[in-house]
């Protein structure tokens, strides 16, 4: 047995257990690195805005940042849902650290406005949208993101409230608006059902919308600009691909909870990576299941339309970051997983989890920079193959950049909204008992729902 | 019709077994779980303390929001699909493979619109239970009955005998100094 941290199963009730938001301060040298990064995301992103903007081209890596956000931290939150669903407390230390990457998920609506004010018109080229030209493409995918958005932030919201409330006093005297952000919580049993009710509903929404986006965006900004490339797979390795890179990225989270939080770091350990671990595998697996469905067909098919975007993205083009990915995101990956060691070992799947999130920084690019950079997106079939379109200084700066501000707003939403979800690990304590079983140990674990 | 007046008493316990004690004495002296409330700082499973089956309608707003949603999709895209009239690959000017996107969307929005609303109207806002103690936030359980003035001793008896720290009515606590509201 993969044993709980023991501080988790032993959470008091009488006083309840709150959980404290991350203690940051400037004069900490990761945090101060992170504010810095912060800073050169936002001085970047304004450069752009002044510099490029309608160029399409010089949005190709901002547009590589806006999946790559999407494919992580907006992926995050779902494992949240998944374990609330499935009634997996093994991550109830983790549910919170997922839900926070809502946060800085709000940053891929700012670079999607001035990357969908780049495409070019809809009329010529292939597209999803036949026709319909009251907002498409730029309102229906804003406003298809801005759902996933608001959901996300929803779920953080209630899942908060019962943390964040205090005493019901402290309640009462608030303003009548800020009561209303606050649910006007007391802790009577209905409120503790609806939102429950409310937390599965809106996960289940947020699951739905997310799919959804990912379908919207990745032919919006890649298939339809890129003529040939035809895929109904595509978005679906896209989703399931940010699945693995959201399980990737808490994991990463979590390692670095239990090193530098030691509040925090106590609940997390290897129950959680053994956990996460399975299922990391079976979607590292799904990578290639998807790549390969999506390369065979086209590959036996030899329609030279199709074969040339594949020559783009995976053999020729963009041969580099398909083999980075291959091997940062399947090859690598899957050798280490195998191990049993390596799965239930917190220290050693983050190092691996690692390696995803690089990887699908190069899967992104190997996706979208051809697509975005193609000065002739129009017609159903490319002439000649482009030539690879590589980042300048001020894109390499724009990704660091951006990608840091995305962690750093990240732990500064974590140092307002503890990150850790006190209630339900006060209810996971309540139902989960270590008990002796003849000569060893097992977990006994209520599930009254 | 002073008799007829519900009024609130609170009663607090350290033990949930005390406090599913307390709701089983309410049960016996005829107060059923419309009159009942628990309030506690930790969701405690469905029935732990004896109480009915809380009743909610928050799955009704989801259906009534992605109702209005896909109203409001359909007229979008048929309103803009018919006052700009392209055939697109001779397909009808309104086929339903070309709006399913917009549809799924409108739907979504207002699915995960009322539900936002219906959270806050399931949580009886603006206003929530009457009585309250800061104790309750503490990890005590407090159990909560609406009686009726002939009916508030039969509720007081019942809830004493469950061994409360502390039992409060509006007027402040009944049985030692007051300090809570």
């Amino acid at each position: 047995m993969i044993a709980p941290e023991a501080a988790g199963l032993k959470l008091s009730l009488r006083p309840p257990y709150r959980p404290q938001a991350l203690n940051i301060s400037l004069n900490q040298a990761g945090i101060a690195l992170l504010a810095a990064l912060g800073l050169l995301g936002i001085v970047m992103y304004v450069v752009k805005l002044i510099t490029a903007w309608g160029d399409r081209a010089e949005w190709a890596y901002p547009t590589v940042v806006l999946m790559f956000i999407l494919s992580t931290a907006t992926a995050a939150p779902l494992i949240a849902y998944a374990s609330r669903m499935a009634k997996g407390y093994w991550a109830l230390p983790l549910r919170r650290v997922a839900a926070l990457y809502a946060v800085p998920s709000l940053l891929s609506f700012v670079l999607l406005i001035p990357i969908m004010a780049s495409l070019p018109p809809l009329e010529g080229r292939s597209n999803l949208w036949f026709g319909f030209s009251a907002g498409a493409p730029f309102l229906t995918d804003a406003l298809a993101l801005a759902i996933l958005l608001l959901t996300g932030m929803a779920l953080l919201w209630f899942s908060a409230v019962p943390d964040l409330a205090g005493p019901p006093s402290r309640v009462r005297a608030m303003g009548r608006w800020q009561r209303l952000l606050y649910l006007n919580w007391s802790g009577t049993a209905r409120q503790w059902k609806v939102l429950r009710a409310a937390n599965l509903t809106l996960g289940a929404f947020y699951l739905m919308g997310y799919a959804f986006v990912h379908m919207l965006l990745t032919t919006d900004l890649g298939q339809s600009l890129l003529p040939g490339w035809r895929s109904g797979i595509f978005p679906v390795y896209s989703a399931v691909t940010g699945i693995q890179a959201g399980i990737a990225i808490t994991l990463l989270t979590a390692a670095l909870m239990r090193r530098f939080s030691p509040e925090a770091g106590r609940f997390v350990g290897d129950e959680q990576a053994s956990a996460l671990g399975k299922i990391l595998v079976a979607a590292t697996l799904m990578w290639f299941y998807f790549f390969w469905s999506d390369f065979l067909l086209i590959w036996y098919a030899r329609l030279p339309s199709e074969v040339a975007a594949m020559q783009v993205t995976v053999a020729i083009t963009y041969i580099l970051p398909f083999v980075l990915t291959a091997v940062l995101m399947f090859a690598l990956p899957l050798g280490l997983l195998i191990f049993n060691k390596v799965r239930q070992s917190l220290s050693l799947i983050a190092g691996v989890s690692a390696l995803i999130v690089v990887g699908i920084l190069f899967d992104r690019i190997r996706f979208f920079v051809a697509p975005m950079a193609n000065p002739s997106p129009f017609g159903h079939a490319m002439h000649e193959l482009p030539a690879p379109y590589w980042p300048n200084a001020l894109d390499i700066l724009f990704i660091i950049g951006f990608i840091g501000l995305m962690f750093a707003v990240f732990v500064y939403a974590a140092s307002r909204i503890p990150v850790l979800n006190g209630w339900e690990m006060r209810q996971g304590s309540m139902l989960r008992k270590e008990r002796t079983f003849m000569k060893t140990h097992v977990l006994v674990i209520g599930k009254p729902d | 019709m002073q008799s007829q007046a519900k009024r609130e008493l609170l009663a607090l316990y350290e033990e949930p077994d005390q406090a599913a004690d307390a709701v089983e004495r309410l049960h016996s002296a005829g107060f059923d779980d419309n009159d009942i409330e628990i309030l506690s700082s930790t969701p405690y499973p469905e029935g732990a303390f004896g109480e009915g089956h809380t009743k909610h309608r928050l799955f009704a707003f989801p259906f009534a929001g992605a109702a209005c949603g896909m109203a409001v999709g359909i007229a979008w895209i048929v309103g803009a699909q018919v006052s700009l009239p392209i055939i697109t690959g001779g397909k009808p000017i309104v086929a339903v493979p070309a709006i399913i996107q917009i549809l799924y969307e409108g739907t979504l929005l207002g699915a995960v619109l009322f539900t936002v609303l219906g959270v806050l109207f399931e949580s009886r806002l603006p206003d929530g239970v009457g009585l309250y103690d800061d104790r309750i936030s503490e990890g005590y359980i407090g159990i909560s009955v609406m009686a009726r003035e002939r009916r508030l001793p039969d509720a007081q008896i019942a809830l004493e005998e469950a061994s409360p720290i502390d039992l409060l009515s509006k007027e402040g606590s009944l049985m030692h100094a007051p300090g809570t509201t």
